[in-house]
């Protein structure tokens, strides 16, 4: 049964609505660490990620007026995240190489991080940082929309049914891009697993 | 065979969660937020500054039904600002005899003489002051307009006496 939710959001946005600049700077406070993963995962370049946030911000803040709650405020500004870095990376296209200081160096330092990696064996063989790095480069080959949907997926750990809304396709489509990104992550990493290397 | 399984990968990804900006960015998202809306709102003409202003204060009055339509609001606006000026620019009836030089006109029977009791008349006969083409483009009536004034009117006329 599903019972209609209630937007947690609802009250922030109605202020906003009203003219409350300061309910519109807790939804920016609230949603930028969570926004930055997203694009982040997308273009793996943190200024191109920077300057898109501002940029969606700035988008959700002149269309909130317009926004009626037909879908929750989390769905609607992760729709317009999803749609206006598509968007850039189309522009940017090729002209990009991945960057491989783009490697966050810290994340070594993770205790969190150090937990979960020392139970995988195959991450157990390798350096980190090199996996880390190949992880990159598979993800980058990764079509956009199936970088996109890996990225809310495993790296966000959103449900196949919000992907879908947030997308505006089917749920089976959302599947079948995971199925298609993770065989092809697999090979990408298996042979880099074989190769160590290379 | 140790192969990377899906759980792997997926496990693999979600470590990249741990991929974060540099400390302080999330502090100073804000004020940078701030400071290009300020930048953009600057680069804008002046009257959509003052519309937006005057909708934000709208909108703090709670006059929302009112500031939703402010499309048609202007418009009905516009709408009877072009209809005022219609009216009060329609051309008004000449109230005055026209000033062109009075024409004499031949009695009406030439034949009859002039007696005291049938007064001749002299009738002025004005010209139109525009051909019946050009008027034609410009007022609705299709007869041109005519005007016979008396000479002399009836109720100036001196009483005869015999």
């Amino acid at each position: 049964m599903d019972q209609p939710r209630v937007d947690p959001d609802q009250e922030l946005v109605k202020r906003t609505q009203s003219g409350d600049a300061g309910a519109f700077d807790e939804l920016v406070v609230k949603y930028t660490p969570r926004l930055y993963g997203l694009v982040y995962n997308m273009t793996s370049n943190h200024e191109d990620t920077n300057d898109l946030l501002q940029d969606i911000f700035a988008k959700a803040y002149r269309a909130i007026r317009g926004f009626r709650g037909k879908s929750s405020f989390y769905t609607w500004i992760h729709s317009i995240s999803v749609n206006m870095t598509l968007n850039f990376l189309k522009k940017r296209g090729r002209r990009f190489q991945l960057s491989l200081d783009d490697v966050d160096a810290s994340i070594q330092n993770d205790k969190e991080f150090l937990q979960s990696t020392a139970t995988s064996s195959p991450v157990r063989e390798a350096d980190l940082s090199e996996l880390q790095r190949r992880l990159n480069e598979a993800m980058m080959k990764l079509s956009d929309e199936h970088r996109a949907v890996v990225t809310m997926f495993h790296i966000q750990g959103m449900p196949h049914a919000e992907i879908s809304k947030i997308l505006r396709v089917s749920e089976g489509t959302v599947r079948s891009r995971l199925f298609y990104a993770n065989r092809q992550l697999q090979n990408y990493l298996d042979e880099f697993r074989k190769n160590p290397v290379s | 065979m140790d192969e990377f399984n899906d759980n792997e990968i997926a496990r693999l990804l979600r470590l990249k969660r741990y991929e974060q900006p540099p400390p302080g960015y999330f502090e100073n998202f804000l004020h940078e937020f701030h400071r290009r809306q300020r930048d953009e709102m600057l680069r804008q003409p002046l009257w959509r500054i003052c519309l937006e202003r005057v909708h934000g204060f709208m909108l703090r009055l709670d006059a929302r039904s009112l500031a939703s339509y402010p499309v048609a609001a202007a418009a009905v606006l516009a709408c009877a600002a072009v209809i005022s000026l219609k009216i009060y620019q329609q051309p008004e009836t000449p109230r005055v005899a026209l000033q062109s030089p009075p024409v004499l006109s031949a009695p009406a029977n030439p034949g009859e003489e002039l007696t005291l009791a049938s007064p001749g008349i002299v009738r002025i006969r004005t010209q139109p002051l525009r051909n019946f083409n050009e008027s034609a483009q410009t007022h609705r009536a299709a007869v041109p307009p005519h005007y016979v004034l008396d000479s002399v009117p009836v109720s100036y006329e001196p009483t005869f006496r015999f």
